[in-house]
């Protein structure tokens, strides 16, 4: 199986400062943050951070890669046919941490500049190569690049700003659309 | 002392113009200022902050350059979404904005955008019968795969065009429809 990529190294300064960022993040936004105040929450100087992240936006990126991968972490799916469950799970992580669910959705929207849009791709299409050979390439596409889009804090942000849903409805929600759209494959696994 | 009314208009219009040569991180309030003929600080009293601005920005952007066919029925819908990415598919530069704006924190009490109150409109016309729970999960899953959210996800991560798109959109919600049983639609 591919796995979702390689992970940068990261020093513990950096691990602070990303640290310090999405906890001041979820206490105040992104908006009102300061370097001098990450600096502060993180314990290093100012131009600390400045050398390790430049820009506001490098600073961004890096905490919401960051955020993705210690806060909002996923239990692997062995079957696609697992992954409903792991994407209402995933729904309940973001209802717990929406401010980080907000920062994860938005960098993820910023096109080539941004942040993974679809961060599971490879790794829905191995489990449906292997588990339903039979499916034709694009259909196969069709399907993974629906699930992509389910898996995701956008799916929380859209549902809740724009249905005024809660958390368990979201949840509930997100897992029945990934089941609609397994439903025409479910007997077509190899044996 | 209140500036004219216009100042809002005039300051997202001129902030639209400037997104068709740079990114929006690359757009200050100063510029905006300038083009707009306003002064910095009455960009700050509308917008306090860039989130502020760039959740109207991608309001602004959707009324004005993506107006929302309207439709009644399933079929119609559909139709208005594939026009919809196509047309996002035109301004690419304007429709990522749309897709951060819908997925930024809200910065305002703002109402539903004009397409969920559609989508509800529909579900409780086209299939009256269907029960509550049924009826939130079809226009939750209608609603996220209509947005430019799903439109820039497309894009970015799949390098689809506009008819690619629509396609795997058209796959989804046909399975999401067929769910209900044939009895809940309206004849």
């Amino acid at each position: 199986m591919p796995e979702a990529g390689p992970l940068p190294e990261l020093s513990s300064t950096q691990v602070s400062i990303l640290g310090a960022y999405s906890e001041l993040i979820d206490e105040v936004g992104t908006d009102d943050v300061s370097f001098r105040l990450i600096a502060l929450r993180a314990g290093v100087g100012e131009r600390t951070v400045f050398r390790y992240y430049p820009t506001r936006v490098e600073l961004l990126m890096a905490t919401s890669a960051w955020i993705e991968r210690t806060i909002f972490t996923r239990q692997e799916s062995e079957s696609i046919f697992d992954v409903p469950i792991a994407i209402r799970e995933a729904m309940e992580a973001y209802e717990r941490r929406p401010e980080l669910a907000h920062v994860v959705a938005e960098t993820a929207m910023r096109g080539v500049n941004g942040s993974e849009s679809a961060p599971q791709r490879d790794r829905f299409d191995a489990m449906l190569r292997h588990e339903v050979p039979s499916l034709a390439e694009h259909e196969r596409l069709l399907i993974v690049a629906a699930l992509c889009h389910l898996d995701s804090s956008t799916t929380w942000v859209t549902m809740r700003r724009e249905l005024g849903m809660t958390g368990r409805d979201i949840a509930d929600a997100a897992m029945w659309t990934a089941e609609a759209l397994l439903d025409p494959i479910r007997d077509r696994i190899a044996r | 002392m209140e500036e004219p009314v216009d100042a809002q208009a005039a300051i997202l219009a001129s902030a639209v113009a400037l997104l068709q040569e740079r990114t929006f991180e690359d757009i200050s309030y100063l510029d905006v200022a300038e083009a707009a003929g306003v002064s910095e600080r009455t960009i700050y009293r509308r917008f306090p902050t860039r989130s502020h601005l760039l959740e109207a920005l991608a309001r602004w952007i959707e009324a004005e350059r993506f107006p929302l066919s309207e439709f009644r029925t399933p079929e119609e819908f559909r139709r208005a979404v594939r026009d919809r990415f196509r047309a996002y598919g035109t301004a690419p530069g304007y429709a990522f904005v749309a897709a951060r704006g819908a997925a930024l924190s809200p910065t305002t009490e703002a109402s539903s955008a004009p397409i969920t109150v559609a989508i509800l409109a529909m579900l409780d016309e086209a299939a009256p019968n269907l029960n509550r729970r049924d009826k939130q999960r079809i226009a939750a899953a209608a609603r996220y795969f209509s947005s430019p959210i799903f439109w820039a996800r497309m894009r970015a991560g799949f390098d689809m065009n506009a008819d690619e798109t629509f396609e795997a959109f058209d796959r989804a919600i046909l399975q999401v429809l067929a769910t209900a049983p044939e009895a809940s639609w309206a004849a």
